[in-house]
């Protein structure tokens, strides 16, 4: 069974069509990039699946429970609101702007969701907090609070963040984006130590060379479409559509 | 001589103080209801507040107190302000409504000023909104309002001397009855060393509240 599948997503705002009809599955474990030019959808995809955005059409489905079903969107908003908290429980987000709480430290960050969930007690939060941290290379920064820390640390406490809910799906949306190039490296390699042990992630990214190394499929989307969708390293050095070949040839420039 | 003036002004300064203090304790929450009613998404409520806010913030404060105090007698031919306390109640309301939409006004740009973003990655960990508000928005809003907030409660402790238009007796009217009785002017001149004194006190709280809020940007 698919951990997620995803059923003709549509979006619009206003009078754009952002998102024509998305389709596409994936495995437990595996990693998916979603790359494209700018406006092509990717970020509104991710806001979609994470629930920040309501798709006007099609199926969410984790694990082969159906989570969100455009066709019966409920008129009762109290009731939906609360289904829809439920659901971002499935999807983990790591923003471009990484969003930490300025007002916590490192540490309060990651421990903050489970213990105001009550998932944990606030010891065994803090406990897995600075275990997250740890792996995340920030033992000596657990102290500190957000704006002591440089983009790319910040971008590493949000990552501990996200993965202290335990989400089946991990979703980055363009991680390194907001960093100096100095700084991506050190981003990239978690995420890559996180799709060796085999954490499902998506991840929306420009960093080409990266999403052929780390992922297993690649998507690439264009005007709201999927354009072409196959095995990482194929799509990537044997792009079968033209547009996908202008778009890769334009960014290697 | 010294000493009787400085004790009816000190009299005369706890009314003015119970007028401050008060004002707060209503207008303080008060003008978060305001403000919620301001940025409502439903017209019917939004419109009206705004209105509202409108008039109180484009009317002068002393026209609000007679309004306050006097309208009611015309309108219903009774005045519900009966006594030295009725005055008193007339002025706090008057105060506490001028100020809760001054506040909500601060509030509404405080709230504002949060980036989306913070409500997002409440929203993305499965927080409820009421979490999102307390645990995470609050006490930014509430950094951000602090310098505003201290202005205009600053300005409170030197409005309350309007109430006298409407015979509170607060310091201002305690120290110009020395006028009249005595002839002399400098008792009133003095009050202003009370108001100075209080301000002060309140700056350096403010300075307070302010540097233990800076341990986050």
């Amino acid at each position: 069974m698919s951990i997620l599948e995803v059923k003709d997503i549509k979006k619009k705002f206003e009078n754009t069509e952002v998102l024509k009809g998305i389709s596409f599955s994936m495995e437990e474990g595996q990693v998916v990039s979603i790359i494209g030019s700018s406006g092509s959808g990717k970020t509104t995809l991710l806001r979609c699946l994470n629930f920040i955005e309501t798709p006007d059409e099609g199926i969410i489905s984790v694990r082969g429970k159906e989570l969100f079903n455009a066709a019966n969107l409920s008129s009762d908003k109290h009731v939906r609101e609360e289904d829809i908290r439920q659901n971002r429980l499935h999807f983990g987000m790591v923003f471009q702007h990484f969003n930490l709480f300025p007002q916590y430290t490192a540490l309060e960050n990651v421990a903050l969701a489970p213990t105001l969930l009550k998932v944990k007690t606030e010891d065994e939060a803090k406990k897995e907090a600075r275990e997250l941290l740890d792996k995340m290379g920030l033992s000596d920064r657990m102290g500190n609070y957000p704006h002591q820390l440089s983009g790319g640390q910040q971008q590493r406490v949000a990552i501990a963040r996200a993965l202290a809910m335990h989400p089946d799906i991990l979703c980055f949306d363009e991680p390194t984006s907001a960093l100096d190039p100095e700084l991506t490296g050190e981003v990239l390699k978690v995420i890559r130590s996180l799709a060796e042990s085999h954490t499902t992630m998506i991840i929306v990214t420009h960093e080409m060379n990266f999403a052929r190394d780390v992922s297993d499929t690649i998507i690439f989307m264009d005007q709201g479409v999927i354009t072409e969708q196959g095995d990482a390293k194929e799509l990537i050095d044997h792009p079968k559509m033209e547009r996908t070949r202008q778009f890769l040839s334009a960014i290697a420039k | 001589m010294f000493v009787t003036v400085t004790l009816s002004l000190l009299e005369g300064f706890l009314s003015t103080l119970k007028l401050f203090a008060l004002t707060l304790v209503f207008a303080i929450p008060l003008g978060l209801i305001i403000c919620f009613g301001s940025m409502s998404k439903a017209k019917i409520i939004r419109l009206p507040v705004q209105l509202f806010i409108w008039i109180i913030r484009g009317t002068p404060l002393m026209l609000q107190l007679i309004v306050i105090y006097y309208g009611p007698g015309l309108l219903l031919g009774e005045s519900p302000w009966v006594g030295l306390s009725g005055r008193f109640l007339a002025a706090l309301v008057a105060f506490v409504i001028n100020y809760a939409c001054y506040f909500s006004e601060i509030y509404r740009g405080g709230l504002q000023s949060i980036p989306v973003g913070q409500y997002e990655a409440g929203q993305v960990l499965g927080l409820t909104k009421k979490d999102i508000f307390f645990k995470i928005i609050l006490l930014q809003v509430v950094k951000r309002i602090v310098p505003p907030m201290s202005n205009e409660i600053i300005t409170l402790v030197k409005d309350t001397s309007l109430a006298r238009i409407i015979s509170v007796y607060e310091i201002i009217w305690n120290g110009s009855s020395f006028i009249k009785s005595d002839g002399i002017i400098w008792p009133l001149l003095y009050t202003g060393a009370f108001f100075l004194l209080f301000s002060g006190l309140l700056t350096m709280l403010f300075h307070y509240l302010e540097k233990k809020l800076d341990y986050f940007k």
